[in-house]
């Protein structure tokens, strides 16, 4: 049971922190709260079940509905973000709901207001670990997150890509000035960011086996808590404190869930730690500006 | 015959939304000159070296060996040799002092040129040697100072820009990092230096130019500004 929880509280950690992640990435670049970061989530998901169902293949469902994310946040930034980025940081954070907000609306009249399936089956061995079962989908959804984790810690702090995308992150206008392209930085950075957010819906989506439009609504809120907590544009942080979420409400829904929703279990978590840490549990990252 | 300028300012127009702040500035730096730009706060001296670098828009013309910069990204010009010192420093803080100065070079992609210019910079500045690995925020404003300074001469530019050195140091870090500038300029490098503190920089610049609200008012040798008697009640009594 408790080793069940553990395994059940990492996964959903590490889809957050999937999500997460792409968000801070995003926020880091252009200090940008996107809310439609969640949108890319939805829209993962869907294009993962269309993917799924011509092809029966689910790693060609979480490629496809990574690249089409990609399309759309790259698109978002050089249209949207980018060219109203000098009225401050609250317009871009309104487009961005309004974004989101369209988004949610354009999958409820192209796909319905229905849960679609994703019933993927994933080859992966069922592990059993001391009498608990681990399952393919939750095995793939921590071998995806590793995965993922592991190539962005390697790609912002042992390449010149990385080192460049931190600077960027950093001071926008010094960066230019040393010659990088930071229009490009940006763009690729969007491409990452919606790409993870994408990557776990599809995961989302294969582990619940269900699809609707505003199945990002509550990671969207969620999400935000959470790079709050990690310590706004910290990479480590961010995956930090979306692993402690997940196993917060993991737990606190096992051992006492029937006093309230597990979600409402999470948002009391973070209302909890923020009043305790408001400064975020690693007070580093943008602070350090 | 004059040599043709290294950078030419005609008729440069710049500034920010629908504010003005230069109103048609005209200046050249020659191959190898020490330039400085006095001017009170305001006075529009940051705002013309960042059309040079090109962070901010303007209309004119800004010619960097003949060529036409005005249409060129800012990132690109980095690249043609020019290097720029901003105002207030603008160290990357959460990047080591190594990282800051690897941004400077961004452009290079050999590893051993890289190495080899990360050497030069730590033989100017031995105090960077000694705190390579520590972030910048971490420093002093002084090795700050010097650390925007490496970072703008990782690339061997033609031409330094340098935007305020003294804001905020004791005289005597001033006079240190003054040092460096005027070997740099000794061993050929064209700079052209903004700063509120008139009297040191037409100490050792070798022409200088007066901004006042967006205007180039007086320009001439460095040693006649020191003398002229306008220049000494504005910029130089109260120093």
């Amino acid at each position: 049971m408790l080793l069940a929880n553990l395994v059940e509280g990492m996964t959903i950690g590490s889809l957050y922190a999937l999500m997460a992640l792409g968000l801070s990435l995003v926020y880091g670049i252009l200090r940008v709260l996107d809310i439609a970061n969640a949108g890319a989530y939805t829209l993962g998901a869907y294009v993962g079940v269309l993917t799924w169902r011509l092809t029966s293949s689910w790693w060609l469902a979480l490629l496809a509905g990574a690249a089409v994310a990609s399309g759309l946040g790259w698109l978002l930034q050089r249209h949207l973000y980018v060219p109203i980025l000098a009225s401050g940081p609250i317009v871009p954070l309104i487009a961005s709901i309004g974004v989101f907000t369209a988004l949610e609306e354009a999958y409820r009249l192209l796909f319905g207001p229905y849960i679609l399936k994703l019933p993927a089956r994933i080859p992966l061995p069922t592990v059993r670990i001391a009498g608990t079962v681990v399952s393919g989908v939750q095995l793939l959804v921590l071998m995806v997150a590793v995965a993922a984790f592991a190539g962005i810690a390697l790609l912002l702090d042992r390449t010149r890509t990385g080192l460049a995308w931190r600077a960027t992150a950093q001071d926008r206008e010094t960066a230019e000035a040393m010659g990088i392209d930071v229009g490009a930085v940006t763009g690729r950075i969007f491409l990452l960011g919606y790409a993870l957010a994408a990557a776990a819906g599809v995961l989302v989506a294969i582990h619940y086996n269900a699809v609707s439009p505003t199945m990002g609504d509550m990671p969207a809120y969620k999400m935000l808590a959470i790079i709050v907590l990690g310590g706004l544009g910290s990479p480590f942080g961010t995956v930090a404190a979306s692993l402690l979420i997940g196993l917060v409400e993991t737990f606190v829904a096992a051992y006492v869930g029937f006093l309230l929703p597990r979600d409402a279990i999470a948002f009391a978590a973070l209302i909890l730690i923020l009043l305790l840490r408001p400064q975020g549990l690693f007070a580093r990252g943008v602070a350090a500006r | 015959m004059p040599e043709a300028p290294l950078l030419e300012v005609r008729e440069l127009h710049a500034g920010y939304g629908k504010a003005e702040v230069l109103e048609g500035v005209s200046l050249t730096v020659q191959p190898g000159e020490f330039v400085a730009l006095v001017g009170n706060n305001g006075a529009g001296k940051s705002t013309l070296l960042k059309a040079v670098m090109g962070l901010v828009r303007g209309r004119g013309q800004i010619l960097y060996r003949a060529r036409e910069l005005l249409g060129t990204p800012a990132h690109l010009r980095a690249a043609l040799g020019i290097g720029y010192v901003p105002e207030g420093r603008r160290v990357f803080p959460g990047l080591t002092v190594e990282e800051n100065l690897k941004v400077g070079a961004y452009r290079l992609q050999q590893e051993a040129r890289l190495r080899q210019q990360l050497e030069r910079i730590y033989a100017i500045f031995p105090r960077l040697a000694e705190r390579r690995r520590q972030v910048a925020s971490s420093l002093s404003g002084g090795e700050q100072q010097m650390l925007a300074i490496g970072r703008a001469l990782m690339l061997d530019p033609s031409l330094l820009i340098v935007d305020e050195i003294s804001m905020g140091l004791a005289p005597a870090v001033v006079d240190e990092i003054l040092r460096v500038l005027e070997e740099k300029h000794r061993s050929g490098l064209a700079i052209l230096l903004a700063d509120q503190n008139a009297r040191k920089m037409l100490a050792v610049a070798d022409r200088g130019y007066v901004l006042e609200t967006g205007r180039i008012t007086l320009a001439g040798r460095a040693g006649d500004l020191r003398r002229d008697p306008s220049v000494v009640e504005a910029y130089l009594r109260a120093l």
